[in-house]
């Protein structure tokens, strides 16, 4: 026998299923609930740019998000929660963190991940994040990735191209970036942009050329002058570049890991051609 | 593709850092095309000059490069583990057939790409 989750709901729903029905039906339920927390711990600003920086492709989104946290020297606001995270906290000046955290300034709000998010759970963070920014009136959800190239080598400087939840948001780019039209987006970003679309959520994803399994600080440069182009910013990528090396040996553990789940994920799925019909 | 145990296995931490050879295992990525495989290797820190390769079998193919100085854990913001490494070191499989005495490489932002044409 099981005991009901939320006895009159279940009762309710599912008046006509046997014994075992219910419980299945309610365990599916009780997993459906398995989202993230958001625990906010400062108030956040409303009608603020959401910038996500999640571990993706030459991990170009969580660089870039880091270095957007550390110019603008945005505060700890909140973080994501989940017991179906990977068991572990980060440390940062000697406390412990969720790897999941939220930094804002006065419009800006940035959400990065310091850990690779399971495949499983890749849908309900896209629903969690895009239902707490409609709460905060979010202007914009502007999310950080990379594309991976076969040349990246060759290219002096990588393109970003851009993905939008609505066509009037073209002229938001403001040039910095070339609309995708056609094609696939594997991930996090490819399901917050299409929730994004469903609950009229403002959103663009920028996808920037990069190596697949090598952090590139380069590609996440470019993808900041992206960012500083459609905010009208005016954040300094030479750190960032000068610091390159470093950067791509420090983030190496975490790019091994990322290439595990990004084969889970069947990221190569993104580079087969585009559907016949639209 | 994966890497091949060697002896010092035990050595290693997770993040592939041969302590004993102050090594540490760079990240790689193999791609077998039809007349070729190509390997590339991430190599920051590291001089063209400084980078060797050999095959010791077949179907391995082993990267050896020395970095342009000594790189501590301390540096990278590991400060409860000691150790340093002074190269990288990997074994490569090669999944398939290949000539390696047709080996060509070149080294370019701090990244190596090997070409090894596929035996027919």
């Amino acid at each position: 026998m099981c005991e009901p989750f939320n006895y009159s709901l279940i009762l309710h729903e599912h008046w006509f299923l046997d014994q075992l029905e219910g419980c299945v039906a309610m365990s599916k339920r009780l997993s459906e609930k398995d989202g993230f927390r958001i625990v906010e711990t400062s108030p956040i600003p409303k009608k603020a740019v959401m910038i996500n920086g999640l571990p993706d492709v030459g991990l170009v989104g969580l660089l870039a998000a880091s270095h957007i946290i550390s110019s603008l020297k945005l505060e700890e606001v909140g973080s994501l929660e989940s017991d179906l995270l990977p068991p572990m906290i980060v440390l940062h000046g000697g406390i412990p963190k969720s790897p999941v955290r939220i930094f804002a300034g006065e419009s800006l709000v940035v959400v990065i991940s310091e850990t690779v998010i399971p495949v499983s759970l890749l849908r309900p963070l896209a629903n969690d994040l895009v239902e707490w920014a409609q709460s905060n009136s979010t202007e914009l959800v502007l999310s950080l990735g990379g594309m991976a190239v076969a040349n990246r080598q060759d290219i002096d400087a990588p393109k970003v191209f851009a993905a939008i939840s609505e066509r009037k948001l073209e002229s938001r780019l403001n040039g910095a970036a070339e609309v995708l039209e056609e094609g696939y987006i594997v991930g996090a970003y490819g399901l917050l942009l299409r929730r994004c679309a469903e609950a009229s959520v403002p959103a663009i994803t920028l996808l920037t050329q990069s190596y697949y399994n090598y952090p590139d600080p380069v590609a996440a440069g470019a993808s900041l002058n992206a960012v500083n182009r459609i905010l009208g910013l005016s954040i300094d990528v030479s750190e960032l570049l000068r610091r390159g090396e470093e950067i791509r040996l420090r983030s190496k553990d975490m790019m091994h890991r990322t290439q595990e789940e990004l084969a889970k994920m069947n990221k190569a799925h993104e580079y087969d051609l585009p559907p016949l019909y639209g | 593709m994966e890497s091949v145990a060697s002896p010092e296995t035990s050595l290693y931490h997770s993040s592939g850092w041969n302590v004993a050879a102050a090594c540490i295992e760079p990240l790689h990525n193999i791609m077998v095309a039809a007349t070729e495989v190509v390997l590339t290797i991430d190599l920051p820190y590291v001089d063209q000059k400084q980078v060797k390769l050999r095959c010791p079998a077949n179907d391995i193919l082993e990267v050896y490069a020395d970095t342009t100085r000594k790189i501590t854990f301390r540096e990278l913001g590991a400060k409860h583990r000691h150790g340093e490494f002074t190269c990288y070191h990997a074994r490569i499989r090669i999944p398939v057939p290949v000539d390696e005495s047709r080996i060509n490489k070149h080294f370019k932002r701090g990244v190596l790409e090997v070409h090894l044409p596929r035996l027919r």
